[in-house]
């Protein structure tokens, strides 16, 4: 339908909300004082987290469980812990001691749509693999380890003997061949193959070799493998892609029943007809929806009771969790995991300073920062904040494929041009006003300590503030005309250059009113920014159109560059909110059959992005960090604030809880906060 | 009278088919589909859905079907007394609003009678003691509730709850009650939660009727059969209530017609403010996530209301006000 009539500042009620609230916490201006002079170290903690123990000497060898499950065992209802834990559980050295069994986890969430709330805390994960606590390093997780063979061509899987899905029936190899040649490889379930699947485009195997070993077999090497079962891929488990018929393995003996090649057609077309499903297809992925379905077998150590779609998401232990602490008690410690619905925003961040959950990061707002530090002691919490490692908690997407306006485009595919705007922007002022100092002016590099940081040096690269620099580049570039009120003008005759830049209202950052701040940072180098804050929706077909010229937007997860690339270089080719260009995004995926030719740095950068995928970690290391250094150099993204805790960096946890990290990985890839291990939580005091 | 009736059920039903073509179009003018809005929301949370995804979800749902064909299609639900699945809910529509409708009619029917609790008596006490310091009071609280916008009120409301009487914040119930069964402290909960989102909804509503009653009101006292009755000698109370008020009533019985949509989808923004469960920020989310089947049935529901409580005004006042008499009866 036609879009012409909508007016493009639609306003959100949220916006307006925050108004009104902002007069009501007005009194906390002087809190804000009060953490200006604590500064950042008084809030970022030291990195740290619990770790996975793989070494076979130090496994307990006795094991304990939740009293409740004990008496369960007692009255013969339920088979002994360690039959149920099976014999290689998976041990975690908790943070700092031994927890106690007990106590409801109370979070906040707004809806079905808010999958990730529930599934960042309680789902384990229940990936194969994971990373450690620094978010760096692969590990073993629900694969008990893993070896690449045949020049990286396989990876072998090993898995736990013994363990057991949350219905007791056993895990092993015939979950995997199920979940590839049953649901995968079946066209009406998942139509088109994934691309964590594949390299350069050639599909792998799953192959089982014996009840507890598991091979995925790839045409050419794949050495990134363990890194995409560990990421937030489509191989990533059951709870994270159970719902979309991926995830690598799925609970066959409970799944057949609703597979026509198992249960017969008739029989399930019967059964989706009967429970008021469209087709036998959402039937199954409902029924493999980790979120929805309370009668699913699962992996992870908490399991849902009362779905996702009901005001209260309701999850509880799973009697058969393979996961035990150092000591041999049978994890998680915490009882149940509860999250109420909030219909708005506002009120899960009253909610947490009136100290009503006990351990919450999602959707806390950074601007209430000094609220919640005011109301530590009577809300019974404490604040910390988690910097994320990726560069940019703000960028600003050049849309390099625009077409729409040849003058624009020229500009936006000029080196100087861009460079010149990003000097001109006054990231202290940004940082001082919406971080209120917690966050790092940057640009779209990662953190320091990563492992693809291509150097110190790319921190500040064309990221400082020089105007005097920024406008003699733009003389230069050709754009020293300027009318009467000091605006450059356009070299086609057509009046002043107005470049515009679409935001998104209502996000974890205030990207509408930061760029209002730009806007007037952009005066004084002549440059025009139009601010236009649009609808989510509109956003998505303005890129998809390639109508989009700036978009503000953040760039998490880019610190995993190679599992979540979306936000580094034109990736994707389905809408996103931000586009560095849809039209090389094409070209890139299609390998130059469709779309258009990017620049020859852009194709540089992106033979070496698809090179690494190929190639031993230590070679792909060196790729990471030269694909960062093109980036840096040529600001196809302006890096504006990075490394801040705005994006769920906010985080307000029950004094009464232990094992609670004072910093932890904050980002999509560790699913923050299971990187610190959930099931190690508990309650020192009710 | 049943003629009457008749004619006006049958316009009635025209009047709802009209407004499920309506809902349906409006639902379907923002650009995108249910799939573009659920992209963007998984966009928002730092997470991506490919290409191949979104082409399959659209299959699954029939998106990609032109508009005529997806109406017809609901029509045939409807007609079937099923109203369809919500997308992002993936539950049945009518379990949806089912669970929140009753507390929506609790909050509703509750601001309701705050309101003709408060606005009758002092509507007419004003309009009988004209320019009295009362009058002049009651004046100036029913213009500021007028003025001062509800979700205001309710923010402030809300921090003044949290810093003064450490009351929960926002919803119906406390978390422990949430989804505990029926029971005696289960409604002490709700009875508990229940004022402030009352009062809030009930006293914007309150200022306009009790302005209303007395302009009314005024009108009326002055009028030669008020005289008339007064001369006969009968008590002030009687003159007052049983001819005037009668008379100043018909707005009320007018307003039926948006008081019953009115109870059934409560106020949005405040409930969205306070985090009711309620219908309105239900449809206004569906709105938002472009969740067709189940905008469509909240709308077509709010249609319907007003239809039926037009016909109920149109009905009452025949009864209540004796100068209006069918043309061809």
């Amino acid at each position: 339908m036609s879009d012409h009539w909508r007016t493009p500042r639609t306003r959100t009620l949220r916006s307006r909300l925050t108004i009104a609230l902002v007069a009501g916490t007005l009194s906390t201006v002087v809190a804000a004082g009060a953490l200006a002079q604590m500064g950042k170290s008084g809030l970022i903690g030291k990195l740290e987290g619990p770790e996975v123990v793989t070494e076979p000497a130090k496994q307990p060898k006795t094991f304990n469980e939740a009293p409740q499950f004990a008496t369960l065992v007692k009255a013969g209802k339920l088979p002994p812990v360690a039959e149920r834990v099976g014999q290689d559980p998976l041990v975690i050295k908790p943070l700092h001691e031994i927890g106690k069994y007990g106590g409801t986890w109370r979070r906040g969430f707004t809806g079905p749509a808010d999958f990730w709330n529930g599934y960042r805390c309680c789902s384990g994960p229940d990936h194969l693999l994971f990373w450690d606590y620094t978010g760096d390093k692969v590990t073993p997780n629900i694969a008990k380890g893993y070896e690449m063979q045949d020049g990286g061509k396989t990876l072998v899987l090993h898995l736990r003997r013994g363990m057991k899905w949350s219905d007791g029936k056993p895990f092993t190899a015939d979950d995997f061949v199920f979940w590839f040649e049953d649901i995968y490889r079946n066209k009406d379930l998942v139509p088109t193959p994934s691309a964590a699947m594949a390299i350069n485009g050639k599909q792998g195997v799953v192959e089982k070799v014996d009840t507890y070993t598991v091979k995925f077999k790839f045409p050419e090497p794949y050495y990134m493998f363990p890194d995409v079962l560990a990421g937030s891929t489509d191989v990533a488990g059951q709870a994270w892609r159970g719902a979309f018929g991926l995830g690598g393995y799925a609970p066959a003996h409970y799944l057949k029943q609703f597979h026509p090649k198992y249960a017969g057609q008739a029989e399930v077309d019967k059964k989706f007809k009967e429970a008021k499903f469209e087709s036998w297809v959402r039937m199954f992925l409902y029924k493999n929806d980790w979120s929805l379905n309370p009668e699913l077998p699962v992996l992870s150590p908490w399991k849902t009771v009362t779905p996702a779609n009901t005001p209260t998401w309701t999850l509880e232990r799973n009697p058969y969790s393979v996961f035990v602490d150092t000591a041999g008690n049978q994890l998680p410690y915490i009882d149940r995991v509860v999250l109420t619905l909030a219909e708005n925003l506002e009120v899960i961040n009253l909610r947490a300073i009136a100290g009503e959950y006990d351990f919450q990061a999602r959707h806390l707002d950074i601007a209430k920062v000094p609220v919640f530090l005011e109301n530590q002691q009577k809300g019974g919490y404490k604040l910390y904040l988690d910097p994320g490692d990726y560069g940019g908690d703000m960028i600003i997407k050049f849309n390099l494929s625009y077409e729409a306006d040849p003058e624009i485009a020229k500009w936006m595919n000029t080196a100087d041009f861009r460079r010149a705007l990003s000097l001109g922007i006054d990231r202290d002022q940004i940082n001082e006003t919406f971080w209120l100092g917690t966050g790092t002016p940057s640009s779209v590099v990662p953190a320091d300590t990563n492992k693809y940081n291509p150097g110190p040096q790319y921190r500040k690269l064309w990221a400082t503030l020089d105007i005097k620099k920024a406008n003699e580049m733009l003389d230069k570039v050709g754009l020293a005309k300027k009318d009467a009120e000091g605006y450059r003008l356009r070299t086609d005759g057509k009046g002043r250059l107005r470049i515009e830049i679409m935001t998104l209202g209502g996000q974890f950052v205030q990207f509408t009113q930061i760029s209002e701040m730009i806007r007037e940072h952009w005066k004084k180098i002549g440059i025009d920014l139009t601010v236009q804050e649009v609808e989510r929706s509109l956003a998505i077909q303005r890129t998809a159109a390639n109508e989009q010229q700036l978009a503000a937007w953040n760039n998490d997860g880019s610190e995993h560059l190679f599992t979540f690339p979306t936000h580094v270089f034109p990736f994707d080719t389905i809408a996103v909110v931000a586009t560095s260009g849809p039209l090389y995004a094409k070209w890139f995926q299609s390998a130059g059959t469709q779309g258009k030719e990017p620049p020859a740095r852009m194709k540089e950068l992106m033979e070496k992005f698809r090179r690494a995928y190929g190639v031993p970690e230590k070679e792909r290391i060196q790729l990471g960090k030269e694909v960062w250094k093109i980036t840096a150099e040529e600001v196809y993204i302006i890096g504006v604030i990075g490394m801040g805790p705005a994006s769920m960096g906010v985080r307000v946890v029950k004094t009464s809880m232990g094992n609670i990290p004072s910093r932890q990985y904050n980002s999509p890839d560790g699913k923050t906060p299971t990187i610190s291990r959930p099931v190690t939580f508990f309650y020192k005091s009710r | 009278m049943l003629a009457y009736i008749g004619r006006r059920a049958l316009l009635a039903m025209f009047t709802v088919w009209a407004i499920s073509v309506l809902s349906f179009a409006i639902i379907q003018l923002p650009p995108g589909d249910y799939v573009t809005s659920y992209i963007a929301q998984m966009a928002t949370m730092g997470s991506v859905v490919t290409d191949e995804e979104a082409q399959n979800l659209r299959i699954q749902y029939g998106l990609g079907q032109p508009i005529y064909v997806q109406y017809l299609k609901w029509m045939r639900l409807i007609v079937q007394g099923n109203f369809g699945t919500s997308m992002e809910w993936r539950r049945p529509v009518t379990e949806v609003i089912g669970d929140r409708l009753w507390m929506t009619m609790v909050v509703s029917v509750a601001a309701l009678f705050i309101t003709w609790v408060l606005a009758l008596p002092i509507g007419i006490y004003s309009a009988v003691r004209q320019y009295s310091v009362g009058d002049y009071v009651a004046t100036l609280v029913g213009f500021i509730g007028l003025a001062v916008p509800n979700f205001l009120l309710a923010l402030v409301l809300l921090y003044l709850g949290f810093t003064l009487f450490n009351a929960n914040i926002g919803g119906l119930f406390s978390v422990e009650f949430q989804d505990a069964p029926w029971s005696l402290a289960r409604t002490w909960d709700l009875l508990k939660h229940l004022p402030i989102p009352a009062l809030i909804l009930g006293l914007a509503g309150t200022a306009q009727q009790i302005r209303i009653m007395r302009a009314n009101l005024l009108d009326e006292l002055r009028k030669p059969y008020v005289v008339t009755a007064r001369s006969k000698g009968l008590p002030e109370s009687t003159v007052i209530l049983k001819y005037p008020v009668r008379v100043a009533l018909n707005p009320f019985a007018s307003t039926i017609g948006y008081t019953l949509p009115y109870i059934v989808s409560g106020s949005i923004i405040v409930s969205i403010v306070l985090g009711l469960p309620t219908v309105g920020p239900l449809l206004l989310k569906a709105l938002i996530a472009q969740d067709m089947f189940l905008a469509g049935t909240i709308v077509l529901m709010l249609g319907v209301m007003t239809v039926i409580g037009t016909l109920i005004s149109d009905i009452l006042l025949v009864w209540i006000d004796p100068r209006i008499r069918l043309e061809d009866t």
